[in-house]
């Protein structure tokens, strides 16, 4: 059992949701059934959902940090690799947080409120180091605290997620990135919400942000909206293969401290012409020497399914590892993300070593399937 | 709750036979076990003529989310295996006891160590 528990921990278990750890936290994987009667649940029905319908996902075990004073966006982005001075007040953006070599601690969304007020999600086991990398060098007045249980995070997902916010009497036709914050008409005992056009699953959607304690409230208006169009509640299990069909990087598996920034997959948030980030020089001195892996998409050309830390191999050398993967829903096959040397082109085919028999893969671009986030 | 029904034995790493008067018996997965894969989406069958060892590996069993070993209940002679998983692994979520079942074997000896289904419910309780 984990220490830490959603707000929604007794909503999960009275659903009769799988559970397990995520990153010290006790999540639903998968639920048995569907917010109709009859419907069969599980990780494939729940994805599939997503992709054609509407999912909600409960994410509160992602950590929160809450970044305020003069010179908040400044400090931060000489911390974080991606550059804050290029989106508005009002929008969120993909970030990395590196270690002098170069090296992701950890990879986070930022929403800039104002030049002056950030508020940041990182993973939930990475949460404390990023507290602690961002607290060490602040200057003195900045208000920099953890607020990982002082905000529950609920992801709605989907074709007709937009239909949904409407219901509830939102008109949110904002950009991809973009945020609103505050009382949702009829809703007002919720207080504040945060609702920006985020996700994790490639598909249209919102992520929330509404108070520790008022997280149940909000979910159980959300799955009521849902229900109203054969939506869906859906686990973290659903999310890890809705996100590798789009190839996008989880830390611990893409994106770590062993592996730099550059090579991970995630090199588009990573501004090098910057003045100054954590891990800048080592990152240059890389780009300059050539890096030696790269991440790439593979797909399964016969029944063998990509799993994390196989080895791939080309003409029966070893040359890489396999960081994800997965049965893609969608596709029908085997998908994965595996760091190979840079001179494995898209269209290369490779092999996988599958617990002793060689699997066929090819190199193909990503996502495996097209994204609609905008 | 998942479910065991009276008439079938059980292994420990959750396979159940159903062991017929003809001195063949039909294996598969367990309720128990198809919950806890989650969705089925590839399964490894034996061969037909291959000879199964009691408690070593005969398939896998895969879902979106892992990998599992099938281990042989009993030691024989694979006899049928059921092709139709090939295509529709997701019957052995849906029906493990019917048309989820695995293989058929010829058994060489007698089974030993099998459960019935109130030792097994215990072990999955």
């Amino acid at each position: 059992m984990s220490e830490l528990k959603s707000p929604l921990y007794d909503w999960h278990l009275n659903a009769g949701a799988k559970l397990a750890d995520f990153g010290g936290w006790d999540m639903p994987i998968e639920y048995p059934q569907g917010t109709r009667a009859g419907q069969p649940g599980g990780v494939i029905a729940e994805h599939t959902a997503v992709r054609e319908r509407v999912g909600l996902f409960d994410v509160s075990h992602l950590g929160k940090i809450e970044v305020r004073g003069p010179g908040a966006l400044d400090y931060i982005n000489s911390v974080l690799t991606n550059d804050l001075t290029k989106i508005e007040d009002g929008s969120a953006q993909y970030n990395l947080i590196c270690n002098a070599e170069g090296g992701v601690i950890d990879d986070l969304i930022v929403y800039r409120r104002s030049p002056d007020d950030l508020f940041l999600i990182p993973n939930a086991s990475n949460c404390a180091a990023v507290l602690s990398v961002l607290q060490s060098g602040a200057p003195s007045d900045l208000t920099i605290v953890g607020a990982h249980q002082s905000y529950g995070v609920l992801a709605l997902q989907g074709p007709l997620s937009q239909q949904v916010i409407s219901s509830l009497g939102l008109t949110i036709d904002f950009d991809y990135m973009a945020f609103t914050e505050g009382v949702i008409p009829g809703h007002e005992k919720l207080g504040s919400v945060i609702i920006c056009r985020t996700g994790y699953t490639g598909e249209y959607g919102f992520e929330l942000v509404p108070a520790w304690n008022q997280t149940q409230a909000l979910w159980e208006i959300l799955v009521d909206a849902i229900a109203q169009v054969a939506g869906r509640v859906c686990g973290l299990g659903s999310r890890d293969t809705l996100r590798t069909e789009m190839g996008y990087p989880l830390h611990g598996h893409e994106l770590s401290l062993e592996t730099s920034a550059l090579e991970a997959g995630a090199s588009w948030a990573v501004v090098l012409g910057k003045e100054k980030f954590a891990g800048r020089d080592a990152l240059l001195a890389l780009k300059e020497s050539g890096l030696k892996r790269t991440l790439r998409a593979i797909k399964s050309l016969d029944r063998g399914i990509p799993r994390g830390e196989m080895t791939v191999l080309r003409d029966g050398q070893a040359i890489g590892v396999v960081t994800s993967g997965t049965f893609s829903p969608t596709l029908k096959v085997g998908i994965g993300l595996a760091l190979v040397p840079p001179t494995v082109k898209v269209g290369d085919r490779l092999q996988l070593d599958i617990r002793g028999r060689v699997s066929e893969v090819e190199v193909v671009k990503a996502p495996f399937v097209p994204s609609h986030v905008r | 709750m998942s479910n065991a029904p009276e008439n079938l034995k059980y292994t420990k790493e959750h396979e159940w036979v159903e062991v017929r008067p003809s001195g063949v018996v039909r294996m598969g997965i367990t309720d128990f076990a198809q919950g806890a894969l989650g969705d089925i989406v590839y399964i490894q069958l034996p061969k037909v003529g291959e000879s199964l060892t009691a408690g070593a590996v005969c398939g896998e069993v895969e879902s979106t989310k892992s990998v599992s070993e099938i281990y042989a209940p009993v030691s024989g002679k694979v006899i049928a295996i059921n092709d139709a998983l090939d295509k529709n692994p997701e019957v052995m979520n849906s029906d493990p006891y019917g048309a989820g079942w695995i293989a058929e074997v010829e058994l060489s000896t007698d089974p030993t160590d099998l459960l019935s289904a109130a030792e097994y419910g215990i072990l999955t309780a």
